[in-house]
């Protein structure tokens, strides 16, 4: 070891850049050859984390005997090129890319050893280099943010960008989104755009891009597919139809629930089948899938973000209730079966329908529709003003609320635009078809 | 030559990262699908070895076992580290005298041949350091690691590899030695003392493939060679030393071609479909009958390097066939072995024409499917034809049976290795470590030195019972009252002969054991019916009462094994009058036909000698 150190060695060690080679002699007689790599969230006091010759990392705990001298750096070894950027052949019509972060871009922090958003084209195109295969594909990041920090003010921006794509030649537009919360956008874009010429497709995934197993790549690829090749004027979400890497789900985005925390086919279309498959390349539209508009694209915005989404559970207390939905203009409600809450809520909800707020139910069940007939507390409710959407999803509901706040200033103009179909939401016929 | 181990053994802990249990299944419920491709590690570079395997493209399909979930089909994130894997792996980090590290951080092994459903292999480095002793001899281990195992590939289709999802999971102690041990013998004593050790933990998972062995061997001048998955103990040295043989052979080659002044491969390889568009027989009739290609590449200067002239060594040829396998075709032709395989003589005058090549050189010929996948074939052999003039590249080879080995992938590098996010860092503190030091089980050393010394047994059957991992099963019986004789020999000879005769049976019960040795013992049957009732059970008796029943074993009362041997003695007077004490073996065989099993044979020949003795004695002239 250099020369004798006197003092704690871990200042010093600590504040070690990332990629530091060192000799540490960690005082206890072990001595340790390794690179310097950036210490884990979860580590340690006084741990350093080298990264061996072998590969390994290991994280050694420093004390204040600890000797270490720092070694000259390796010569780089020659690494492998990264894959050429290829946006596609020239000419063609083109499939615009729009990013906004998630797993499906996303990759291996090396700072902070968690996943984090890829960054740029060029960076998306080393990871899918087979993107352009089909013809050109453009790339437009929009956001760089994971989809649980996406905000409605985000789908306004977002459904800009698709008129704008479409406006600039696009045949069809790819959304590159986090999971967690592609469901919102697309309901809520499905409301914010009209006279659709092509498809938009939600795409995400459910395993980072950093493992070779990744569903990232297939379904970008079948979205692009989907994009460029299907008959459809709305909003969808494409992903994996099953665990295979075979057969791919095209959802419309306003009946499509993430179901599952990790699953690849995580993504459920509710009380029916999905609209269509890519099952090997084979892209197959069922009968209920909308045909392209003549288009131009139309953004009809504005959204009113003054709503609440609210689940009931027993022991929901009232008084919270009335509270959190203070100042709201639109109240939706998950309530139980038909779509039901505690008698003790009618109070709050009488005074908020008489103050002109909008609340509305669906069912926590997620599949089937809210009836208020069928049992006395539903009649209450339908009394106390509260407006049935019948098998809107709750968060379709909710995105349809804020769609439907900005386009209407009286109570009884948002129920009008909330009962009406819009952009094939409400299901007439729940087929036996499927599972749940 | 110098050679490394790495064990992998097989813990029965339950799976390393989720709540599976450590067993395989032969139940299957469904299957699924999948691709895989290499992605960049935190570097951004992509493993040589995993590009390699990536760029077969092909569809991976996975058997969902009785013993699999979401985790193993790369569904949901692992759960954290099993926390009893981890014990036993530091348990076993402290009886080699290594040193645990303090901070577990699990990483991922990028191995994309869609073995693991992820692409990676989860691993983590718990101790590093430490040695074991084999006769006399100090050897160094480098490293512990814990690991998942990989997928058990269970068939092959035109599309790609089959697996079921019930091994993968298991959790796998890796040990590695350092590369100190000098011969195939020592390689194997070392490997054998590991899995002492490893037993001694009491948490291994039991029977074929539960422990397989990596080999790294180097000799003077060559370079790393990995081979990998090495399942029989037995093998070890034959591997060794043939790849210590086969590194000779190539440092020789190189040699004579650099004397030569071999040039090497004429790039680019060129497409000579044309000249085998008539082929019907022979590797080449595929162009006929599947409309493929075939291209061929010049070696200048490697006439008779690829196979001995006599065609009696393999040299070059294999090695250079191996880099065709792994882009999946068949293999390739060489100039050593044509005319030949449907070739013929104008054929070959034809490539060495199309290539512009003398007689001092070779050539090789693909048949592929598509033009690309030939051009990367001939690509990669190049670069392994220009390697052999460096001598012996570094590169992971395959165990055959036969005891050679076979190119399977370049050896992976750090690259492969990343961190496995899903996984904070575990601590390991000193009051575990204090508490597995408290618990650390006999070491097996120690242990063989007191059973050899307190049952007066020789230490090699006591050796032996170790290595078939049947030293607790000897205490106990030991401890139940029987003779360490009878048990050793129960353990290490009669019950491994009746279960090699049943490959579907059951190993007995301890409490079967014990039952049929204590029957021995009180008389019941002999000790020779032993083998005979092992066998029954093995055959499907349901217990020992049915097995001796089934076998009429029930012992002989002592009156009538004396008349059975009087009545064999009288009938052959005439024979003992001729040869005297000579005629016992012919009549023993007599009397043990009868009596087989269900006397003791010791008591068998004493009556026999008797009876002898006594008809002699009646017979002998009486004294004057």
């Amino acid at each position: 070891m250099g020369e004798e150190q006197t003092t704690d060695p871990w200042p010093e060690l600590s504040a070690l850049p990332m990629g530091r080679r060192v000799e540490l002699e960690d005082g206890s007689g072990r001595t340790y050859v390794g690179t310097v790599v950036p210490h884990h969230d979860f580590s340690g006091a006084r741990v350093l984390q080298l990264k061996l010759a072998s590969g390994y990392n290991v994280g050694v705990r420093v004390g204040p005997g600890a000797k270490f001298r720092i070694l000259p750096d390796l010569p780089r070894e020659s690494r492998n090129p990264p894959p050429a950027v290829r946006t596609g052949s020239p000419g063609g019509p083109a499939v615009a890319l729009l990013t906004t972060g998630g797993t499906i871009a996303s990759r291996v922090d090396y700072e902070t050893g968690g996943v984090r958003p890829v960054q740029g084209e060029a960076e998306i195109l080393e990871f899918y280099p087979e993107l352009g295969k089909g013809g050109p594909v453009r790339i437009v990041p929009v956001f760089d943010r994971l989809s649980e920090d996406l905000h409605p003010e985000d789908w306004v921006t977002l459904a800009e960008q698709v008129v704008r794509a479409f406006r600039d030649g696009a045949v069809g537009v790819v959304i590159a989104h986090g999971t967690d919360t592609l469901g919102f956008t697309a309901a809520a874009l499905s409301f914010l755009l009209t006279d659709l010429p092509g498809p938009v497709v939600l795409v995400g995934a459910q395993r980072s891009p950093d493992r070779p197993s990744s569903d990232g790549p297939s379904n970008l690829q079948v979205a692009v597919q989907v994009a460029r090749e299907a008959r459809l004027g709305e909003v969808v979400v494409v992903m994996h139809g099953g665990s295979s890497d075979r057969a791919f789900a095209i959802h419309r985005g306003n009946w499509v629930r993430k179901m599952h925390s990790s699953r690849r086919d995580a993504f459920s279309s509710r009380n029916g089948p999905p609209l269509g498959s890519v099952t090997d390349g084979r892209l197959e539209l069922g009968p209920l899938a909308r045909p392209p508009f003549p288009g131009p694209a139309r953004f009809d915005g504005p959204i009113d973000t003054r709503a609440v989404l609210l689940w009931f559970y027993p022991g929901l207390n009232p008084d919270r209730a009335g509270l959190l939905t203070t100042g709201a203009r639109g109240v939706v409600l998950a309530g139980t079966g038909l779509g039901h809450v505690a008698s003790d809520h009618l109070p709050w909800i009488r005074q908020a329908t008489s103050a002109g707020t909008v609340v509305a139910m669906t069912t926590q069940c997620l599949g089937g529709r809210a009836d208020p007939y069928v049992y006395a507390t539903g009649r209450e409710l339908l009394r106390a003003g509260v407006t049935y959407l019948d098998d809107l999803l709750p968060e379709t509901a909710y995105t349809k609320m804020l769609w439907a706040l900005g386009h209407a200033s009286t109570a009884n103009g948002v129920v009008e635009l909330l009962r009406t179909p819009r952009a094939g939401e409400f299901i007439e016929r729940h087929r036996p078809v499927g599972g749940l | 030559m110098k050679a490394g181990l790495e064990i992998h053994q097989q813990l029965a802990t339950g799976k390393l990262f989720c709540g599976c249990p450590s067993e395989l299944s032969e139940e299957v419920e469904g299957s699924f699908e999948r691709r895989l491709r290499a992605a960049g590690g935190e570097n951004r570079a992509i493993d040589a070895a995993a590009a390699l395997q990536a760029s077969r493209g092909l569809l991976y399909r996975y058997e969902v076992a009785a013993t699999t979930c979401l985790v193993d089909m790369d569904e949901e994130p692992p759960h954290p580290l099993n926390a009893a894997a981890l014990e036993t792996a530091l348990t076993l980090a402290l009886l080699l005298g290594s040193t645990p590290v303090d901070e577990v951080e699990v990483m991922r092994k990028i191995v994309v041949d869609g073995s693991t459903t992820a692409g990676f292999q989860r691993t983590a480095l718990i101790a590093t350091g430490g040695h074991v002793e084999v006769n006399g001899r100090t050897h160094a281990i480098e490293t512990i690691c814990l690991e998942e195992d990989a997928a058990r590939r269970v068939g092959e289709t035109a599309e790609g590899v089959t697996y079921r999802l019930d091994r993968i999971g298991i959790p796998l102690v890796e040990i590695a030695t350092a590369p100190d041990i000098s011969s195939g013998t020592d390689a194997r004593e070392v490997a054998e003392e590991i899995g002492s050790l490893l037993r001694a933990t009491g948490r291994v998972r039991r029977g074929i493939g539960t422990i397989r062995e990596d080999l790294n061997v180097s000799v003077e001048g060559g370079r790393r060679i990995e081979i990998k998955g090495v399942q029989e103990l037995r093998m070890i040295h034959e591997y060794v030393d043939r790849e210590v043989a086969r590194q000779g052979v190539l440092l020789a080659l190189r040699d004579e071609l650099v004397r030569r002044g071999a040039a090497g491969p004429t790039e680019p390889a060129r497409d000579l479909t044309t000249i085998f568009a008539g082929n019907v027989s022979g590797p080449l009739s595929e162009v006929s009958r599947h409309g493929s290609v075939v291209w061929g590449l010049g070696l200048r200067g490697f006439s008779g390097s690829l196979r001995s002239p006599s065609g009696s060594s393999e040299r070059l040829g294999r090695e250079l066939a191996g880099q065709a396998r792994a882009v999946g075709l068949g293999g390739l032709l060489h100039s050593d072995e044509l005319p030949g395989h449907g070739v013929d003589e104008g054929q070959v005058d034809e490539v060495r024409r199309a290539l512009g090549l003398g007689s001092e050189d070779a050539f090789l010929l693909v048949v592929a499917p598509t033009p690309t996948k030939a051009e990367t074939a001939l690509a990669r052999a190049a670069q392994r034809a220009r390697a052999a003039l460096d001598g012996v590249p570094e590169e992971t080879r395959d165990p055959l049976p036969d005891g050679s080995t076979r190119y399977s992938r370049p050896l992976p590098g750090r690259d492969r290795m990343y961190p496995e996010t899903d996984i904070p860092p575990i601590p390991v503190d000193g009051k575990l470590l204090a508490r597995l030091r408290d618990e650390l089980p006999e070491r097996p050393r120690a242990r063989r030195e007191r059973l050899a010394r307190t049952h007066g047994l020789p230490t090699e059957i006591i050796r032996q019972l170790d290595r078939s991992d049947n030293l607790a099963e000897f205490e106990s019986l030991v401890q139940r009252g029987h003779a360490p004789g009878a048990v050793a020999r129960l353990l290490t000879q009669e019950v491994p002969a009746a279960l090699a005769d049943h490959p579907d049976a059951v190993a007995p019960s301890l409490d079967t054991l014990d039952a049929v040795l204590g029957g021995a013992a009180a008389g019941r049957f002999a000790k020779e019916g032993i083998p005979s009732i092992l066998d029954a059970l093995a055959a499907g008796a349901p217990d020992l009462d049915h097995a001796v029943g089934r076998l009429g074993l029930t012992a002989i009362p002592t009156e009538n094994l004396d008349a059975i041997v009087e009545r064999v003695v009288r009938a052959n007077a005439a024979i003992i009058r001729q040869r005297g004490e000579a005629a016992f073996s012919p009549l023993m065989g007599d009397v043990m036909r009868e009596v087989r099993g269900r006397r003791d044979g010791k008591e068998v020949a004493a009556a026999l000698r008797r009876s002898i003795a006594q008809l002699r004695a009646e017979e002998s002239p009486a004294p004057e």
